[in-house]
């Protein structure tokens, strides 16, 4: 896990706000069932909440690294799936060209 | 134009809107016309080409889908100019649109795209395409997976699949039926692109469905409507904030 100091929280508290109040409404738990056929877990959007605030009030050295944990575990989460594909370190070298009967 | 081949591109990604007879390759029959000036057969106000201009325009600068994916090329180093990028040409079949790697052009049909809100789900559907081509060595034309993998990516995320979609198209099912969704439409854009079997198409979808599903890039998350996509485009605009600190 990558270290946590120094820190800056990755979204604003009304984001934190915003997704666990978005994650418990009955159109996200339709949604979420529809995609995947069961209920979403909103829990870990309420921790996170908590532990920003906690953190923003009393600078909690533990409510950091809760929320830097839980982010993180977010990312590598996403980052689970095998790739089909190579990745590319530069885009293609002629996305910009002019087509080709622009250029005759 | 004849029947070859290569005359389409053999490398384009169909769009969406697909029936379910096969299609054959000569989806875009404009794509080496010679300037023809598009007439709506009837003209009313706009022609079809001008709907499909002033539609497009409206999506590039609205909606949210298509902004995150404007940035992500952007930051990708694929700045997309319209009038590069994008083309609206009449299209055989019911084909709504493709994405051209050859010339790196998305082709919008404009003959098929019936309102704003198909127009809106038609760019972000090639939109994917084309950031899937920006971001990586996607073989477009010699690689059945990764055409799969980048099909099952639009259909995906794109809003192909949502519920209200496919009780349009009378497909009834509510648990998990998205997946299903994804799956069938991946394989119908294969095969409207690719002169193979159902069998063949529906296997390549199987074998990567797993991989690709999961992968939302650059959404982060499956964007259900324009609330998730606007909640998507904020964490990606706080992407640079929160990696410079791991």
């Amino acid at each position: 896990m990558a270290d946590c100091s120094p820190w800056q929280p990755r979204r604003p508290c009304e984001a934190y706000r915003a997704e666990w109040k978005l994650c418990r409404s009955a159109r996200h738990f339709l949604h979420h069932y529809y995609f995947h056929g069961e209920r979403p877990a909103c829990e870990q959007w309420r921790r996170d909440l908590a532990s920003f605030r906690d953190w923003e009030e009393r600078q909690s050295a533990e409510a950091q690294r809760s929320l830097c944990e839980s982010e993180q575990a977010r990312v590598q989460a996403a980052r689970k799936h095998i790739l089909v594909w190579a990745l590319r370190q530069s885009p293609p070298a002629d996305w910009h060209l002019p087509l080709p009967q622009e250029d005759e | 134009m004849a029947g070859a081949p290569d005359v389409r591109r053999p490398g384009s990604a169909a769009g969406e809107q697909l029936q379910q007879q096969h299609v054959s390759c000569q989806v875009f029959p404009t794509r080496l016309a010679q300037g023809n000036p598009q007439q709506g057969f009837l003209s009313s106000f706009f022609t079809s080409n001008e709907k499909c201009q002033l539609r497009l325009l409206r999506t590039l600068e609205t909606n949210p889908y298509v902004k995150l994916l404007l940035d992500a090329m952007k930051h990708s180093g694929c700045a997309v100019n319209k009038d590069r990028h994008f083309s609206c040409e009449d299209c055989n079949g019911n084909v709504s649109g493709g994405f051209d790697a050859s010339t790196s052009q998305i082709v919008l049909c404009q003959n098929n795209i019936r309102n704003q809100a198909h127009m809106n789900r038609v760019v972000t559907h090639e939109l994917i395409h084309a950031f899937d081509h920006c971001r990586a060595h996607v073989d477009w034309f010699t690689n059945l997976r990764h055409l799969a993998c980048s099909e099952v990516r639009a259909a995906n995320l794109s809003g192909d699949c949502s519920l209200v979609n496919e009780i349009f198209r009378f497909h009834f099912g509510l648990k998990q039926h998205h997946q299903t969704c994804v799956r069938d439409r991946a394989t119908l854009s294969i095969l409207a692109v690719r002169n193979i079997s159902k069998e063949v198409a529906k296997n390549a979808v199987d074998e990567v469905f797993e991989s690709c599903f999961n992968d939302y890039e650059p959404f982060g998350r499956i964007p259900h409507n324009k609330t998730y996509a606007r909640y998507a485009h904020r964490d990606f605009q706080n992407r640079d904030r929160y990696y410079s600190n791991i």
